[in-house]
């Protein structure tokens, strides 16, 4: 069977990952702990809906005016003697950042994790023409150490003990470490500092970029992008284009938006606004700035009524950790950088194939639950219904995924069989694993929000929960909320009816 | 390779130029309205108006700067004059044996006599001769004392600007950071000091601007949480007046 060996190694993977319980365990950990941090965090704050809805219309006004802003951002940037460019896909921004590099005569380069830089799979580029990438925050150094794939869960070494750490640092040191989380991450300072104050050149991510004065914006806990970003004599911001705000101001809105959704912290640990290289007379600061602005699909939604409102995304993962699907068997990745039910949305639609529709979104599209988590507002669960209906339109939609589909909205239709068949995770799992076949995109929570998880919860091991976790799992998921319920309910009503009076789509243009 | 390197930035920029162009038509076309030149009406700029007329008392952001300080694993004390804070230092620095110090240079600091009254440490004072490595000094330093610019109670932050006197380094790279906050530039709200970059405009900016908000951390060991695994692990606020 000669065709079949993606697919033999896509099942193989899918068996791998739902066997996996210890995998499944630290996924829901630290979903859960998140989403409470979050919830914590929403409700002492107060006036959440507010806030959202000022995130939203600050996003939905920036995006509808892209052109004037980021040109603006552009011509400040300039001005403060950044050298920007573009590129509008993949290619072109490793194609720049390579001659950079060559430039730069770079034997290294320290990375700060960002989405972008794994879209563009930079690593693997960049080892391509002998530079050293170093990967700088702490779990994903020891990713990076063990030569394991870029982490495919929540947290990247999380499949890794204290001793499987210290075993690996060991042999980086050439010397015995005990298996004490704090010698362990004392050694990743000192060996990590000798590798900032060596490389050449320093790259990170951008949260935010202010159009108003050209600066931009880093959330972050472990003060490894601040680093990268002050230690190297040339520093690379990989930027998303939509990234834009219009100043700092409204950075005000995005701060009190972005820690509290995703990890529920006031503030991250550091927030830093960078306008342009060192000056003159600094004695530190990358003497050299680059941006590149990379589009690489996103202006495919420009202009899209259905899904323009994508580019509003604040990357917080907010939406991941309230995802049933996500949380009951999420964090392995297969294949994709973006994960989740954004992932399931942005994936798609960045790589212009409607057909790379997977299972996650008919789970998602019925809940709603990752609109109403969202900080600005992105109605998720309608554009999983576009999407797939899109798909179906298109000639793509398989039949297997048609009886799904009916499957799941008989079960959706007749609530007298919610209550026993409903527990959410057993749905989502079946929805996944149906016809065999994992063709889930769920890649890493991990990198989808840099500053990632430093959960500022009350107290709670890792392991005292651990046994805890062990039981729920085993003894299935909690009810669906109520709330939750009706809508799933509501929307398949509403679907049948419209099916029933042969109403198609509306006008996608 | 004959280009030099100026010439290749210049290349570059010209590329940059000519496809800046090509991007920001896509982008008004995809939108389809005309290039926009002009700066649109923002109605929505900034935070809520009901935020914005929220102001805590001196006491309360004492309070609540002090608790989120806290509450992240940071320090705090809370002392009436300069002189009580160079005490807190010198104690601190023989408490835990600092053998290398680095500090802004700033006047409040200088004023400090650090120098003077820190026998058995070597205190160095951020880019006062051109020679040295400075990023490496603050690299190996103990300790690193800063003024704060600004301060948020509400989110329990300080923040600090580069300058030539000012270093990134010297927030980031010492083992130990020391952080001194003025009362009077203790704010409640965010807004309150993001606001000031807005009104000084694009050409008024540092290169650096940070906010901090406690020791460095990350959970990525076990889930367990770890400080200063890159940034300074204790943070000591000192909020001074
Ligand atoms: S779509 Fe998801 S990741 Fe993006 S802002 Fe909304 S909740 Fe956060």
């Amino acid at each position: 069977m000669a065709g079949s060996k993606t697919e033999a190694t896509v099942k193989a993977r899918a068996d791998l990952a739902l066997n996996d319980e210890f995998l499944r365990k630290a996924v829901r950990f630290t979903t859960e702990r998140l989403r409470n941090g979050k919830k914590k965090a929403t409700d002492e704050h107060g006036n959440w809906e507010e806030w959202r809805e000022r995130g939203k219309q600050i996003r939905l006004h920036t995006i509808a005016h892209l052109d004037y802003y980021l040109n603006l951002f552009v011509n400040n940037a300039r001005a403060n003697g950044v050298h920007v460019h573009f590129a509008n896909n993949a290619e072109e921004a490793v194609g720049l950042t390579l001659d950079i590099a060559e430039h730069a005569n770079a034997k290294s380069v320290v990375k700060s994790k960002s989405m972008v830089s794994e879209e563009l799979h930079l690593n693997h580029a960049l080892e391509s023409i002998n530079v050293e990438a170093v990967e700088t925050d702490l779990g994903e150094y020891i990713i990076q150490l063990a030569g394991e794939m870029p982490s495919h869960i929540v947290i990247p070494a999380i499949h890794k003990n204290r001793y499987q750490i210290a075993d690996l640092l060991s042999k980086e040191a050439g010397y015995t470490l005990p298996p004490d989380t704090t010698a362990l991450a004392g050694f990743v300072r000192k060996k990590l500092r000798e590798k900032f104050l060596e490389a050449e050149i320093g790259m990170t991510g951008c949260n935010f970029a202010i159009a108003e004065t050209g600066s931009m914006v880093l959330f972050e806990n472990e003060g490894n992008a601040r680093m990268v970003s002050t230690v190297p004599k040339t520093q690379i911001t990989l930027m998303g284009m939509e990234r834009i705000i219009p100043s700092w101001s409204d950075l005000e809105v995005m701060a009190t938006l972005l820690p509290r959704s995703a990890t529920g912290q006031k503030l991250t640990m550091y927030m830093s606004g960078i306008t342009g290289p060192r000056r003159d007379k600094d004695a530190d600061g990358p003497d050299e700035m680059h941006i590149i602005i990379i589009d690489n699909g996103r202006s495919l939604q420009l202009g899209d009524p259905e899904f323009q409102e994508l580019l509003n995304c604040i990357r917080c993962g907010a939406c991941l950790n309230a995802c049933p699907v996500y949380r009951h068997i999420g964090g392995h990745a297969y294949g994709s950088t973006y994960s989740g039910p954004i992932g399931a949305v942005l994936t798609p639609s960045l790589n212009k194939n409607i057909a790379e529709w997977d299972d996650i979104a008919n789970a998602s599209s019925l809940c709603g639950a990752c609109y109403e988590a969202c900080p600005v507002k992105i109605p998720l669960h309608d554009m999983l219904v576009y999407l797939r209906r899109r798909k179906v339109e298109s000639g793509n939609g398989s039949k297997i995924e048609a009886i799904g589909m009916q499957g799941f909205a008989t079960v959706m239709g007749n609530s007298s069989r919610l209550g026993g068949v409903l527990r959410l995770g057993k749905l989502g799992q079946k929805l996944v694993v149906r016809s065999g076949v994992i063709k889930t995109k769920l890649g890493p929570l991990k990198g989808w929000n840099t500053y990632r998880v430093t959960p500022s919860l009350p107290k709670e091991s890792f392991r005292d929960r651990w046994d805890t976790l062990d039981q729920e799992l085993k003894q299935g998921l909690k009810q669906m909320e109520p709330s939750m319920q009706n809508r799933m309910e509501e929307l398949v009503r509403k679907r049948e009816q419209d099916e029933k009076q042969g109403k198609g789509g509306h006008g996608h243009g | 390779m004959a280009d030099t390197h100026k010439q290749w930035l210049e290349k570059l920029e010209a590329n940059s130029r000519t496809k800046q162009e090509q991007f920001m038509n896509d982008i008004a076309a995809k939108l389809r309205h005309p290039r926009m030149y002009e700066k649109p009406q923002h109605p929505f700029r900034g935070a809520p108006d009901f935020w914005n007329t929220f102001e805590w008392t001196e006491e309360e952001r004492i309070k609540g700067f002090t608790e989120n300080f806290l509450s992240v694993g940071g320090h705090v004390a809370r002392l009436q004059t300069m002189e009580d804070a160079k005490a807190y230092i010198v104690n601190k620095a023989e408490e835990m044996s600092a053998k290398y110090v680095v500090r802004q240079n700033e006047p409040e600091l200088a004023a400090l006599d650090l120098e003077g009254s820190l026998a058995e440490s070597q205190v160095s004072v951020w880019n006062t001769d051109a020679d040295q490595y400075w990023r490496a000094r603050a690299a190996e330093a103990d300790f690193g004392i800063v003024m704060a610019d600004h301060a948020v109670a509400y989110t329990g932050s300080v923040t600090v600007l580069s300058s030539p006197e000012k270093g990134r380094s010297v927030s980031l790279l010492p083992t130990v950071l020391i952080i001194i906050i003025p009362l009077e530039r203790l704010k409640t709200r965010l807004g309150e000091v993001l606001v000031t970059f807005d009104e000084a405009g694009r050409e008024k900016l540092p290169a650096g601007i940070h906010f901090i908000s406690g020791p460095s951390r990350s959970s990525d060991i076990e889930n367990d949480l770890t400080i200063g695994v890159h940034g300074p692990g204790i943070v000591y606020a000192l909020l001074v007046g």
